[in-house]
């Protein structure tokens, strides 16, 4: 039994130590404790997945994750999709060149829930990107460009 | 506030003993960190459990034995549950988004208590019993006695829910689970129905198990509406009479979601479908 004080995990491939109290939230660490300021919070309570960051490749509101859960995880997030020479993630420069980004609020947690399903299938249809995003809310409503922003870094779906 | 984090069952139950009352229990935290948040809980100290990994996974020992710390997402994607539990797999694959599915735990869903908890009714018609581990012994009871009210179960302040066994569908079983919400995704129940359905070779049903929730303080088993179903030939008129007995059975509030008398009225409906769902599902296996 420990009486927790501190959480240690990897943030974006660095092995970070910071303090996190029983209320700490995932999310509250990466901003606050961290500056990594590209994860936003929308609802801060787990329904919007604007605070979407990755623990193990697997997609989470960090908003409503204790700090703790993350302990010896990998987490990822937006700032460490673009490679070390900042080129972008292909998902990335499918958003800016298929202008999936209006307000730009919720790109960070999209693009987190996606980069998840493409390493799940390289080659998602439609109907499975939709599935993935159910938990993305983007109240500019620019759903379909963002689907077919995948779409056009996916290969369509392996079939068109 | 303070934040313990156990290595051990042993050290859990230690602490739940010694200070059980002021201590809430933290697995994936998606109801827990929520409720703190709002102050809708103000417990002296957390103890976080998603360490315990022999709480986590699913097998097929005659039982479908759940760890309480499987997620929602094991739950909807694992081959064992899809196969013999499958209305638990959709009810689980309905909870919110993939980010809470993901951390989400069904032993979480449970003792959490919420009347919409959606892995409840699935749990229910399976026949499940839960096991609630303290420093003075094991403990087994149903599902059905475990959930007592609105946000209350039957878990002592020093025990902890370590094992959920399921009885799988068995051939000649069919099960679904519908839930009702104002679109497919993100969204709690305004009602949620589950039905096990057993038919002879003249498809009058042999066995009926029903439960519900969001219609009630608990999610719940409806006898009353089974034993209507139970001999019947599910036509329509005697479907119809069974929903009506579950409107009987049910005691729906207004709230945010849907008025009391809008859950009253879809309910019916909704066992109807469920229903539907099994026989077409049983007729698909019989062609295959």
């Amino acid at each position: 039994m420990s009486l927790v004080t501190e959480v240690t995990f990897s943030a974006n491939g660095r092995e970070v130590t910071v303090p996190a109290s029983a209320e700490a939230t995932l999310l509250q660490v990466l901003r606050l404790e961290l500056g990594l300021t590209g994860t936003k919070e929308g609802c801060a309570e787990g329904e919007c997945g604007a605070c979407t960051v990755l623990v193990d490749g697997k997609p989470v509101n960090s908003c409503i994750m204790p700090a703790l859960a993350a302990a010896g995880t990998d987490v990822r997030t937006v700032e460490g999709l673009a490679g070390p020479d900042g080129l972008l993630s292909p998902l990335q420069q499918a958003f800016v060149d298929g202008f999936a980004i209006q307000c730009g609020f919720c790109t960070p947690g999209f693009l987190m829930t996606l980069t998840a399903l493409v390493e799940e299938d390289p080659h998602p249809d439609p109907a499975q990107i939709k599935q993935a995003l159910s938990g993305n809310l983007c109240r500019c409503t620019g759903y379909t460009t963002i689907v077919d922003a995948v779409l056009a870094a996916t290969g369509n779906g392996g079939r068109s | 506030m303070e934040l313990h984090s156990a290595d051990s069952l042993e050290e859990a139950l230690d602490r739940l003993q010694e200070t059980g009352g002021e201590t809430q229990v933290l697995a994936g935290g998606t109801d827990v960190m929520i409720q703190n948040m709002r102050h809708e809980i103000s417990p002296s100290a957390l103890l976080y459990i998603g360490r315990l990994d022999d709480l986590r996974g699913i097998a097929h020992n005659g039982t479908v034995d759940i760890g309480p710390l499987s997620t929602h997402r094991m739950l909807a994607t694992d081959h064992i549950v899809r196969r013999v539990l499958p209305a638990l797999a959709e009810a689980a694959g309905s909870v919110g988004g993939w980010q809470t599915q993901e951390v989400g735990t069904v032993g979480g869903n449970l003792c959490n208590a919420s009347p919409a908890a959606d892995t409840a009714p699935p749990l229910l018609v399976a026949g499940t019993r839960v096991r609630l581990s303290s420093q003075s012994g094991v403990r087994e009871l149903p599902l059905d006695e475990f959930l007592l009210d609105r946000r209350r179960t039957a878990r002592r302040a020093d025990e902890l829910l370590t094992g959920i066994a399921a009885e799988p569908c068995a051939p000649g079983t069919a099960e679904a689970y519908l839930k009702l919400g104002r679109r497919s995704a993100m969204e709690v129940a305004i009602a949620g129905v589950a039905v096990r359905l057993t038919l002879d070779e003249n498809d009058t049903a042999v066995e009926a198990r029903v439960a519900a929730c969001s219609v009630a303080p608990r999610p719940f088993r409806a006898r009353a509406t089974e034993a209507l179903l139970q001999g019947s030939p599910l036509d329509p008129d005697s479907v119809a009479e069974a929903g009506l007995m579950l409107v009987r059975e049910a005691s729906p509030i207004d709230d945010g979601r849907a008025s009391a008398a809008y859950r009253r009225r879809v309910l019916p409906d909704l066992l109807a479908r469920t229903i539907e769902v099994c026989r077409s599902r049983l007729a698909d296996r019989r062609e295959e």
